[in-house]
């Protein structure tokens, strides 16, 4: 097999001494969770060795309407989330007619992303990749990022959302759930670090 | 084959810095990633600063578009012939809180004019906070072998800011 210089972008023939240096990947899988029907998605016991963190997802939950739910999230130092209003969430978001702005100080979760309800057409879920920089630098509070976008057929919403835990401990927990609703089979969540 | 993510370099402000600069880019890539979790010492009224983003060190050929939230409305601007790339958003300074930040920039060896796009968050505990989408073109077809990073506003990147550049295979 070809083996391409990261450095210099040719190709030699193989990876035997006296060639360059095969380089391993930086983005690494942690946990995975396919969800049946629960309310809450954990990651624990996060290790801190990685640079930052990422998350992706498809969800939908069980409420019997149409439009989406919220899909929210809490953090946590020591294996269990942070429940104390320790934090901020901001969006900006488009429905295909209009764009808005929201947000909130002192909260007791961040806002992740919009979750389509059962009452949608069956099959619909909701893309969503969150980025947690940093999230063992215990010299910052830790700031997260959400691209997600939902169409239904008729509906939809595209966002970017933002949230801070004012906390300068290194994150090892992370809680994602909607409130009063479970998750329905086929929701799926990745945990990913990155180098 | 799934897409590889490679960490290229890194770079963490010890103390105050007026720029951050990530040269002598390997070429073997085919796209780069940078993200950026930063904060500035600017002072405004809302605790935010911009990046001026300047690769292979040029002044010249920028264009850009954004659209950006400040937490009760979105708002889109643009800027046309200008000296650098435009990065929004990046956090002033307010307490703790460090921005979070990404620039995606495909074919970054191409011969075509370069394209990029970002996304980035400033956060703060407060109803006002801003968030970003850019598109950004820098009109020249020459491959990029540095990306800089600068405050807009003349102001510095503090202590504990991380910047980090992977390619993408």
């Amino acid at each position: 097999m070809a083996i391409r210089s990261l450095k210099t972008g040719t190709f030699t023939r193989s990876g035997m001494a006296g060639n360059p240096v095969i380089m391993p990947g930086s983005y690494e899988s942690i946990a995975s969770a396919t969800v049946g029907s629960s309310g809450v998605v954990e990651f624990t016991s996060i290790p801190s060795t990685y640079s930052h963190l990422q998350i992706r997802a498809i969800t939908r939950n069980s409420s019997g309407s149409t439009d989406v739910s919220d899909l929210l999230m809490q953090v946590g130092s020591a294996n269990s989330p942070d429940t104390g209003t320790n934090y901020s969430r901001h969006e900006m978001s488009a429905n295909g007619t209009a764009v808005s702005g929201g947000g909130a100080a002192n909260s007791s979760f961040m806002f992740v992303s919009p979750s389509p309800r059962n009452g949608n057409t069956s099959g619909i879920f909701g893309p969503l990749i969150v980025d947690i920089l940093d999230y063992a630098n215990t010299n910052k509070f830790k700031t997260v990022k959400t691209l997600s976008a939902t169409d239904m057929n008729g509906s939809g919403y595209v966002y970017i959302s933002s949230g801070n835990w004012r906390n300068t401990a290194a994150i090892n927990y992370i809680r994602l759930y909607i409130s009063s609703v479970n998750f329905v089979t086929g929701t799926q969540f990745a945990l990913y670090g990155v180098n | 084959m799934a897409l590889q993510l490679f960490k290229i370099t890194d770079s963490t402000v010890a103390s105050p810095v007026t720029s951050v600069t990530f040269s002598s880019i390997p070429q073997g890539y085919t796209d780069l990633i940078v993200k950026v979790s930063a904060k500035s010492s600017r002072v405004s009224a809302n605790n935010t600063d911009y990046f001026k983003i300047k690769l292979n060190g040029s002044t010249t050929g920028y264009s850009d578009r954004s659209l950006y939230g400040n937490g009760s409305a979105a708002v889109s601007e643009s800027n046309n012939a200008t000296s650098y790339g435009f990065g929004f958003v990046l956090n002033g300074a307010s307490s703790s809180t460090f921005s979070n930040f990404e620039m995606y920039i495909p074919n970054y060896t191409s011969s075509n004019y370069k394209s990029w796009s970002a996304d980035g968050v400033a956060e703060d505990n407060a109803t006002s906070a801003i968030a970003a989408l850019n598109a950004n073109l820098w009109s020249n077809t020459a491959a990029i072998t540095s990306i800089s990073f600068e405050s807009a506003n003349s102001a510095n990147f503090l202590a504990n800011s991380t910047f980090t550049l992977y390619g993408v295979l």
